[in-house]
């Protein structure tokens, strides 16, 4: 187990790294269920391509959490029970259509881009670290999804339909990426990440100009270049409040640990 | 029936720069830039790469099978050969 620097409040960012862990585990999950399932065969190995590098950037926070507790990868995302997780929820609900996938997975990546850049002035050296590993397959999930949304956007009556629909639907779910963590004060205090607010300031920057030049509209009312929203966040999943969905999710996910909880391949 | 099916694309694979590009396969895809995208996951994921090609498979001017007087070589034309010394087996670099 290795110590923190000095002044770094503990359990505070243990909280943190188990949020980020979380989001990526169940995203990568439900990006997971497309795997022989995906419109385009092309695209299936892409998506399932996407989904395995989102297992793998949670097992490096978990192994970062890993070293600062003993705990292991496997007892956090196995043998934790679904209200004990922290994800945001948006990254819980089920992967409805193909374009509800695909504006989900886009509004995730740019708030992961937003939030891995920021690491890279944390005061804690391991997420300097961490985010120059992840940032460079971050970047190239950015350049697949930001090719499909704006292609898919306006394609055909049919696909800007379902787009504009799934981004009704996940627009108000994706805010709560950015729901305030407890404890998040001294974390800023500390250097560690400049906040919650901050970011999602940053990713509406980002999102509204892409979401525009593929013809969709995201409820956010913009006057003079400033963009604000324009609907209610879904959050709780940052407290644990979870719907019934990640119950449903972490009955899959468990479910072969459980039969042999320990057991070693 | 209507063809719902992309245009493929035909992809070349560099594994070192200045190495000849390598066909590796086809794929699906909406335009160039998707083909690039699709090729990477595809074709690169394991192998080490550093350049990929895709080319619209009908952009490729290509011989007939049935014609194969193109290919024809009715007299001998072994004295061409190189056979009175070792032929270089590297092939030529080019970047």
């Amino acid at each position: 187990m290795s110590d923190l620097p000095a002044g770094l409040p503990r359990e505070q960012l243990l909280r943190y790294i188990l949020a980020l862990a979380d989001d990526e585990l169940m995203l990568g999950h439900r990006n997971s269920e497309w795997t022989g399932h995906s419109p385009i065969l092309e695209e299936d190995i892409a998506f399932s391509n996407i989904a395995q590098d989102e297992l793998g950037h949670s097992l490096v926070w978990y192994t970062l959490y890993e070293q600062l507790t003993g705990k292991s990868p496997d007892s956090m995302a196995f043998e934790r029970g679904w209200q004990d997780f922290s994800c945001c929820r948006f990254v819980t609900y089920p992967r409805g259509d193909f374009a509800y996938t695909v504006v989900r997975q886009y509004l995730f990546d740019e708030a992961e881009y937003v939030r891995l850049s920021s690491f890279g002035r944390s005061s804690f050296p391991a997420f300097k670290d961490i985010a120059g590993k992840l940032l460079r397959e971050e970047a190239y999930h950015l350049m697949h999804l930001k090719g499909l949304v704006t292609r898919l956007g306006d394609a055909t009556d049919e696909s800007h339909r379902r787009m504009q629909a799934a981004l009704d639907a996940a627009f108000p779910q994706s805010l709560g990426i950015f729901e305030k963590l407890e404890g998040e004060d001294a974390l800023m205090a500390a250097g560690v990440f400049p906040g919650n607010e901050v970011s999602q300031r940053e990713w509406l920057q980002r999102v509204v100009p892409v979401l525009a030049s593929a013809s969709l509209k995201p409820p956010v009312n913009t006057q003079n270049g400033t963009s604000s929203i324009n609907c209610t966040p879904d959050l709780g999943g940052r407290q644990g409040k979870h719907t019934e969905h990640l119950n449903h999710l972490v009955d899959d996910l468990q479910l072969v640990y459980r039969i042999a909880p320990g057991a070693k391949w | 029936m209507t063809d719902t099916q992309w245009e493929t694309y035909e992809v070349f694979h560099q594994s070192k720069k200045g190495d000849p590009h390598m066909y590796v396969g086809s794929l699906h895809a909406p335009d160039p830039e998707m083909a690039l995208q699709m090729a990477r996951d595809q074709f690169a994921r394991r192998l080490k790469c550093v350049s990929l090609w895709v080319v619209r498979t009908k952009d490729i001017t290509a011989t007939d099978y049935q014609n194969d007087d193109f290919f024809a070589q009715t007299t001998d034309k072994s004295y061409r050969d190189p056979k009175a010394f070792d032929a270089p087996t590297k092939e030529l670099s080019h970047e």
